[in-house]
């Protein structure tokens, strides 16, 4: 009996917890409308697509492969992120380059984001530092799986 | 036999070996680039230097011959300096381009160098700039700068294809592989070079930049090509799992069998792997009324297996006729035999294969067929089908193989086979015959099923599958099939599970395969 009464007691504590969140949040949120105290924020949502976070920058965020000067792509097909890359998700295809000083470069560069689970393990791989996921872009959405497919047109962007 | 000792390790060697084969015979790696056992030593590469007690310096192991009460030390710490030395040297005029060079992950120098301890370099130069791409035979490009000047390339084409059409020119550092007067190195045994290249300095163009070696699966299976029987490896890639590739082969390699082929294939053989991945038969189908339908082979197997019944009662053996070929294995010729001649006592067997072509007098041989020696030693007929007559006496037809495409043309084939009855086609690969029988049955290739052939000088050797069979049941098993269901033979007969069952069997029977 005392057991069960416990249970309420808690659920009346944790009432009381989120009423003072609820109120401490909406008199300081009040005061900022108001103008009166601007600094402190009340902890309110971000109102997403709007307004935005900004993100560290150290985040990985979407691919991106580098260009050289001359604006040829850097990566010259090595396959260390294919080999290196957990979900298989980066399909390469090498092909000639006729300078002799490249010698190699892609011809097809994929990477499945539907697969990709953004560990930059290709990032460290790369030892031409022709891939980087410093975009700052989150949002990857497609109304098709196929669509999810980025070559490298989308890629070097 | 003498004596050595080799790291505390007593051996007993036979007279006039060098040190770096005693060593090797024993278990004891020694690091090499110039030493090739096919070639005599050479000794410019330096890499083997081992210590011999009572020796002020240190000693070649490629070309030092043991002595008796030799003491060698492998590995003690002045040898470690000196190997480290010699690497570094290497590396002072290699470039680091791994990351483009098609023999990374198989390279030796990398291999040592990882051995080694990847130490940085103290040389402070810069290095030597040289050409990077030299094309000096129709599927070989030479990279001068990572050439190690081991000189393997130049033995190789000294030594065994006789035809020296390389050496090295200028002196010192200005030193490099060059092709004399002709332009092109011009047999066709040079795509063993690429192989030979102990670092990525001559590559082929048929495997540049396709994939890179750490993915490639590595199986044992005998090229087919000819009748030589050369052991090889087949080099697949297993795919990824949701990005499927459409080749599977993408090299071959020459394997080492001192009684056959050495350490060498020919380029025929070598360059010729894309019909494994090309225009292969997927499904059983049955064509009525240019109507195509899918069967399992349960199916397939009770249609042929009624028609043979039918023509057996109505006394019409003689109307069946099987056209068999010698890409076929042993046990299948065997099985052939067993089934078609003395099972069903059929007359009509006959073969039919590729066309011979011109050989050579080290590898190639004429025959472009991996079993006609088999053929013989199992006791089948080597008859080649008249199809005027074959059209007249024949009712039903078991077709093994493709090559009645390339002996007779289309039209003649298609008179010929209006007249026969019924069809059955069991063919690795998609053909003008599909159109033109009623039951395409399709089975694995050599490199996919397993078995043994006999070379042309006799030599029974037995492989494995090197890669995946999806596609259809081995012909074997289609045999054995057949033959319970026939009831041919007696039951142990159709019990048999495994090409070396049937091996063992036909060395019951036949004491050439015993």
């Amino acid at each position: 009996m005392i057991k069960a009464l416990e249970y309420f007691v808690e659920i009346i504590k944790g009432s009381l917890i989120t009423c003072r969140h609820f109120i401490v949040n909406m008199v300081f949120h009040t005061l900022k409308v108001l103008g009166i105290k601007t600094k402190r924020k009340g902890a309110v949502t971000i109102q997403y697509p709007e307004e935005k976070k900004e993100i560290a920058s150290r985040h990985r965020s979407l691919h991106r492969l580098m260009r050289r000067e001359d604006g040829k792509p850097r990566c010259v097909s090595c396959m260390l992120c294919v080999t290196v890359c957990p979900s298989e998700c980066i399909a390469v295809e090498a092909t000639e380059d006729p300078d002799p000083e490249i010698q190699k470069i892609p011809a097809k560069f994929n990477i499945d984001m539907s697969r990709c689970c953004f560990c930059g393990f290709c990032v460290e791989a790369c030892p031409e530092d022709a891939i980087r996921m410093d975009t700052a872009k989150i949002e990857i959405a497609e109304y098709a799986r196929k669509d999810l497919i980025y070559g490298l047109d989308k890629l070097l962007g | 036999m003498v004596k050595i000792f080799i790291d505390d390790k007593e051996l007993e060697v036979s007279n006039g070996l060098t040190i770096l084969r005693a060593a090797e015979g024993a278990g004891i790696p020694i690091p090499h680039f110039c030493y090739h056992p096919a070639f005599a030593p050479e000794g410019s590469c330096r890499m083997c230097l081992v210590e011999i007690s009572g020796l002020p310096k240190l000693e070649l192991a490629c070309s030092t011959v043991v002595r008796e009460g030799m003491k060698i030390l492998t590995a003690s710490e002045k040898v470690i300096e000196a190997r480290k030395a010699v690497l570094e040297f290497l590396l002072a005029e290699h470039p680091l381009d791994c990351p483009i060079c098609d023999k990374a992950g198989e390279c030796k120098l990398q291999d040592y160098f990882e051995e080694y301890g990847f130490f940085a370099s103290r040389f402070k130069e810069a290095k030597e700039k040289r050409e990077k791409k030299v094309q000096i035979s129709k599927n070989l490009i030479l990279d001068r700068e990572r050439c190690i000047l081991c000189t393997r390339c130049l033995r190789f084409l000294s030594e065994i294809t006789k035809t020296q059409d390389v050496g090295v020119l200028n002196r010192g550092i200005h030193s490099e592989i060059a092709v004399y007067e002709s332009n092109f190195i011009d047999n066709h045994y040079a795509g063993n070079l690429a192989e030979l290249c102990p670092v990525g300095a001559i590559t082929d163009t048929d495997f540049r930049f396709k994939t890179r070696a750490w993915f490639l699966v590595k199986k044992e299976s005998i090229c087919p090509m000819c009748s030589r029987g050369c052991n090889i490896f087949i080099d697949s890639h297993p795919g990824f799992a949701r990005t499927p590739l459409a080749q599977r082969v993408y090299r071959i390699r020459a394997r080492e069998n001192q009684d056959i082929n050495s350490f060498w294939i020919c380029d025929f053989g070598r360059y010729h792997y894309s019909y494994i991945d090309q225009g292969r038969q997927e499904r059983i189908v049955l064509k009525k009324e240019a109507k195509d339908t899918e069967l399992s082979w349960e199916k397939a197997l009770i249609i042929l297996a009624e028609k043979v019944k039918s023509l057996v009662y109505l006394k019409k053996k003689s109307r069946i006729g099987v056209i068999l070929n010698t890409w076929l294995t042993n046990e299948e010729l065997y099985l052939a035999d067993k089934v078609f001649k003395k099972g069903l006592g059929l007359e009509n067997i006959y073969v039919v294969d590729p066309p011979s072509e011109k050989g050579d007098d080290f590898l190639l041989t004429e025959e472009r067929t991996p079993n006609r020696r088999g053929l013989k030693e199992v006791g089948l007929p080597d008859l080649t089908p008249d199809l005027g007559k074959l059209a007249l006496q024949t009712d039903l037809l078991l077709i093994f193989g493709t090559f009645l495409v390339g002996r007779f043309s289309v039209t003649e084939l298609k008179s010929a086979f209006d007249k026969i009855g019924t069809k059955f086609l069991f063919a690795a690969h998609k053909s003008a015959l599909d159109s033109l029988v009623d039951v395409v049955i399709p089975t694995p290739l050599i490199a996919e099923k397993g078995g043994s052939l006999t070379n042309v000088n006799g030599k029974v050797q037995s492989f494995s599958p090197a890669l995946d069979n999806s596609l259809g049941l081995p012909e074997w098993k289609l045999l054995i099939d057949l033959a319970k269901e026939l009831k041919i033979n007696h039951k142990p007969f159709w019990q048999l599970s495994s090409p070396q069952a049937i091996l063992e069997e036909m060395g019951r029977g036949i004491p050439f395969f015993k």
